[in-house]
């Protein structure tokens, strides 16, 4: 099998976190909403119409290609590009081209537990188009509805060079970026609802030059990335090694069958006729405007990754699985303050919250836990004033009551047994019911002393200590001998 | 009349802009543009050497709306002058065939 070199550009959508949409005030909140409803002149494209530009777009764009260590352009112009479509109702896009508002940044991101760069080639803002939909037994057949509501809501579109080598490390690449984007306040970065879109290049080569690119669209989820990625690398590899041509082309993911589809029918689409558009004027990103946004973006997720790792002593791993929800994050710091051990808090977040916050299907922000309140039930665990394995169950309840821990505890009346006293007149009952293990361990069975253990575990409902219930269940049997 | 624009060039021009010509069109509109874009060609004889691109000719700083929404103009008074309506969408001719409908969503 012959040795092939995977290349991976990625163009990332991210819908911009404002009120209003770019060039008119119609508002962007229009998931649910009924079709061609939030819509106006502007963005119907209606004659007459002009375009103002939303300055917040300016400044959200500013402040991604910023993070992502771009240089900004002093002055921005849009272009139109145009094409004939029924979810574009001027007939063009108001996009950017030969001056975008950041080139020539960088990323850098953890794949692998390897530190990556991949530099940034741009990024511009442009207009969303709207949405067609194909079915509904109110459309006559052979029609498609169209619902403007989308039309005209800011995007920023990150463009990567061709510098990812494989499906992996695109995956984790724009893990990152959503991170940045969310940390930063300027999307909100939800692939399922398409406020994070990514579309990637990918060629494979077996020699220094670069492959014939194919485009791969709709992958709608960080798995569907990798997966239709990986299927290409496959399709591609096979190709090559019969000998066979691959074609320059767009190719669709299809999640459900699990692979890439030609995109038939395009050619000669892909002439955009760009030109500036007469209805903008240039505008200029002044420096004092550059310098404020500087000053005012917060901890990225990567600082607050290598952060973890140096000041809390968590390894990489640990550290990226907190930050990767700022939330998470922000909940485990405030944990410590309270209660400061680092990797006792880190280990009952990526477990037990977890796992409660997916079985409620919620995020933390919806959670009726506070950082506090679980700072109060594991400074019991580490007191020893319950078990681990009660403070577990004592959680579940917080999380399905919002009750505080010792509220639970003593409606519950449960209580540590750590009496050295009592918990060995409840090992002496123990023992005294079975003889047989007890002649087994002292016949050198290990295993039967675990058995034991489980049997005052069973006696006292989990409320013993089981290191002091193990010592003191080998005091009392090497007496037995 | 100079050939600026071929033929070729011609025909591709309308299928990007979903024209459909006969043959005596483009005929009609090969020579038509061909004046038109020809006398352009005057222009090349400026000297822009120094120059950069000038994409607007005004120098002043363009207005900034707030993000600031309203409510929109949207509902009955924007579909009253479509020529099909249903549900509240405006109603086209299907452009795409069944299996590219999944993927002709978010295609910006």
């Amino acid at each position: 099998m012959s040795d092939f070199t995977t290349t991976i550009g990625l163009e990332v959508h991210c819908q911009l976190l404002t009120q209003a949409k770019m060039f008119c005030h119609c508002s962007t909140d229009y998931i649910g909403k009924e079709p061609n409803t939030l819509v106006c002149p502007v963005c119907l494209g209606l004659p007459g119409s002009l375009p103002v530009l939303n300055q917040k777009v300016v400044e959200l764009a500013l402040r991604a290609a910023l993070a992502l260590h771009c240089q900004i352009l002093p002055q921005g112009v849009f272009h139109r590009k145009n094409y004939f479509y029924p979810d574009l109702p001027k007939g063009y896009q108001i996009s950017q081209y030969d001056l975008p508002i950041g080139v020539d940044g960088f990323l850098e991101f953890y794949s692998r537990g390897v530190k990556k760069k991949v530099r940034i080639k741009r990024v511009h803002i442009e207009e969303d188009a709207g949405k067609l939909i194909h079915e509904g037994v109110f459309l006559p057949p052979g029609t498609s509805g169209v619902d403007c509501n989308r039309c005209g809501i800011p995007l920023a579109e990150v463009v990567t060079e061709p510098e990812l080598s494989s499906p992996e490390e695109a995956r984790d690449c724009l893990m990152m970026l959503r991170n940045i984007v969310c940390y930063l306040g300027v999307s909100d970065g939800n692939m399922e609802e398409g406020s994070l879109r990514c579309d990637a290049n990918i060629s494979l080569s077996s020699s220094s030059l670069l492959g014939v690119k194919v485009e791969v669209k709709n992958m709608n989820s960080f798995r569907s990335v990798y997966r239709a990625l990986s299927y290409e690398v496959e399709r591609q590899r096979k190709l090559l090694e019969e000998g066979k041509p691959i074609f320059q082309e767009t190719r669709h993911w299809d999640e459900v069958k699990g692979v890439t589809v030609s995109a038939r029918g395009k050619e000669g689409a892909e002439d955009y006729r760009y030109f500036p558009d007469p209805d903008l004027l240039p505008f200029s990103i002044k420096g004092e405007m550059i310098e404020e946004i500087k000053s005012e973006l917060p901890e990225l997720p990567l600082q607050r990754e290598e952060r973890f790792m140096t000041e809390y002593e968590l390894s990489q791993g640990e550290a990226e699985i907190l930050v990767q929800d700022k939330e998470i994050a922000d909940f485990f710091e405030d944990t410590l303050r309270d209660f400061n051990e680092p990797r006792m808090v880190c280990n009952w977040i990526t477990t037990e919250v977890f796992k409660n916050l997916k079985e409620l299907g919620i995020d933390i922000s919806q959670a009726s836990i506070t950082p506090a309140h679980l700072a109060e039930l594991l400074k019991m665990v580490d007191k020893k004033e319950i078990s681990g394995t009660i403070a577990k169950s004592v959680l579940e309840e917080m999380f399905a009551t919002g009750a505080r821990a010792r509220e639970v505890i003593t409606r519950r009346g449960i209580s540590f047994i750590s009496d050295e006293k009592e918990l060995e007149n409840i090992v002496r009952e123990v023992i005294e019911k079975n003889p047989q293990s007890v002649a087994d361990y002292l016949s050198g069975k290990e295993k039967a002393l675990q058995f034991l253990i489980g049997q005052v575990m069973k006696e006292t409902r989990g409320q013993a200590d089981p290191e002091l219930t193990k010592s003191i269940l080998i005091k009392v049997l090497s007496s037995e001998e | 009349m100079r050939e600026v624009i071929s033929l070729q060039e011609l025909k591709r021009i309308a299928q990007v802009s979903k024209l459909e010509l006969s043959e005596e069109e483009l005929q009609g509109f090969f020579e038509d543009i061909n004046n038109v874009v020809s006398r352009f060609e005057k222009l090349n004889d400026l000297d822009l050497q120094d120059i950069s691109p000038t994409s607007h000719l005004s120098w002043s700083e363009p207005p900034f709306s707030s993000d600031e929404p309203r409510a929109g103009e949207g509902g009955e008074e924007v579909l009253k002058g479509a020529p099909q309506v249903a549900n509240g969408y405006f109603v086209v001719p299907r452009v795409v065939d069944k299996e590219e409908k999944e993927n002709e969503d978010r295609r910006v």
